[in-house]
């Protein structure tokens, strides 16, 4: 039994956010240096009252268009940014998508890492025979924890949802894996407040995070330089294992997508691993960092802008958030 | 890894801190955190220069005390340095 991408959808909330925008907010802010090193120019955020689930229903629709839906069987719905603690957003997605009732949908909390776990949650159902016909979509709204006075953040972070089918095919064309955790860094990227253990506590004192950034424990909290120490230590390793158990040689790779934290990291993980910058995605200028989403936006990108063609290899590294990080090499 | 001397370990970091301003005189003495070119950007251009030069991470707690460049030369470790 093989495996394979079929179709890969994204979609973005209408409302953006700019770097002008932005400076007007932040008097003094450097958005030229937000261009130039971040590379964001512009990310889509949502409503008030739009969700991630509001977000997966356009993307799902959109996907299953032009798509036998009833051969759907498996829905997997990856996001942090749950509509209830319960039920599973999926479950609703089923519903509003019209999709069989008689078919496994769950939710999972991933983020950067999120679309290269759903692809290996995809093949082993298909494999196992659990499923043959899976509806992943990874939907994130990280702008709904940002404190609105918190800079960095806000110049990083945008909203997506993108929906991928996965089904079962002739040749082999989603790789082998490479996953990895290490919760001890769950401090470094987290929203404290809101969960069970710490509830949501509406007079939270407000936190001068420094650089003019300020938020509160209700709100998304980055260590930004220790997550740049993980992916220094974490993604090398990750892209080496994966060539590795994939019997593959960084040479014989067509392109490389890696999840789109922002320009600085991604350009420096490039320089330090010795990857070719033509064989390289680097593009979140009008989207930012958005989570689980950046790796099938870069996908569909690069497919539509023919910078791949079918038979192509191309290695997907997704890290962050838990810390948690995986690998895969899928062919087009 | 060689040793590292102090001309050019500054010359990194200005760099780093992208001060393209050649007559602006940083020392070991000059406090990072008055630059104006010091901002949350910098601090990750700083931890790339250390993981590229010296192959080593910082924790940022540790990070976050540093002032002069001698402190921050410091905690790379004296060993680094001619």
């Amino acid at each position: 039994m093989a495996v394979k991408i079929s179709k890969i959808e994204y979609y973005l909330p209408k409302k953006i956010l700019s770097n002008n925008d932005l400076e007007n907010e932040f008097p003094g802010l450097n958005i030229n240096k937000i261009e130039e090193k971040v590379g964001i120019k512009e990310r889509h955020i949502v409503k008030e009252d739009e969700t991630a689930l509001d977000l997966a229903l356009i993307v799902g629709k959109k996907i299953l268009e032009n798509y036998d839906k009833d051969k759907i069987d498996f829905l997997l719905f990856c996001t942090q940014s749950p509509e209830y603690y319960l039920p599973s957003g999926a479950c609703i997605l089923q519903d509003r998508l019209g999709l069989n009732k008689n078919m496994g949908a769950f939710d999972y909390n991933l983020g950067c890492s999120g679309f290269v776990y759903g692809l290996a949650l995809a093949k082993s159902l298909i494999i196992s025979k659990i499923a043959s016909h899976i509806l992943l979509i990874t939907s994130d709204t990280i702008s709904a924890y940002i404190n609105y006075k918190d800079k960095s953040n806000r110049a990083t972070f945008g909203d997506a949802a993108a929906a991928t089918i996965i089904e079962q095919s002739e040749e082999e064309q989603i790789g082998e894996f490479v996953l990895g955790t290490d919760g001890s860094g769950y401090k470094n990227l987290i929203v404290p407040n809101g969960g069970l253990r710490n509830r949501y506590n509406p007079n939270a004192k407000e936190i001068d995070e420094g650089s003019g950034s300020i938020r509160t424990d209700n709100d998304l909290y980055m260590n930004g330089p220790e997550i740049f120490n993980f992916t220094i230590k974490a993604v090398p390793k990750l892209v080496s294992k994966t060539l590795e158990k994939n019997n593959i040689s960084l040479e014989e790779i067509d392109y490389i997508i890696f999840h789109q934290a922002n320009k600085y990291i991604n350009e420096y993980l490039r320089k330090k691993i010795g990857i070719p910058k033509e064989k390289y995605y680097l593009n979140l200028l009008n989207t930012g960092n958005t989570v689980s989403a950046t790796i099938p936006i870069a996908i569909k990108d690069v497919l539509d802008n023919k910078l791949i063609k079918k038979g192509d290899k191309i290695l997907l590294v997704g890290f962050g958030v838990g810390y948690s990080w995986g690998g895969t090499i899928i062919t087009i | 890894m060689e040793k590292m001397n102090i001309k050019d370990f500054i010359n990194e970091l200005k760099d780093a801190l992208e001060i393209e301003d050649e007559d602006q005189k940083i020392t070991l003495e000059t406090n990072l955190k008055d630059l104006e070119e010091y901002d949350s950007l910098s601090v990750l251009s700083i931890i790339a220069m250390i993981d590229k030069n010296f192959g080593k991470q910082i924790p940022s707690s540790d990070f976050a005390k540093v002032t002069t460049v001698n402190s921050l030369k410091d905690l790379i470790g004296k060993k680094h340095f001619e």
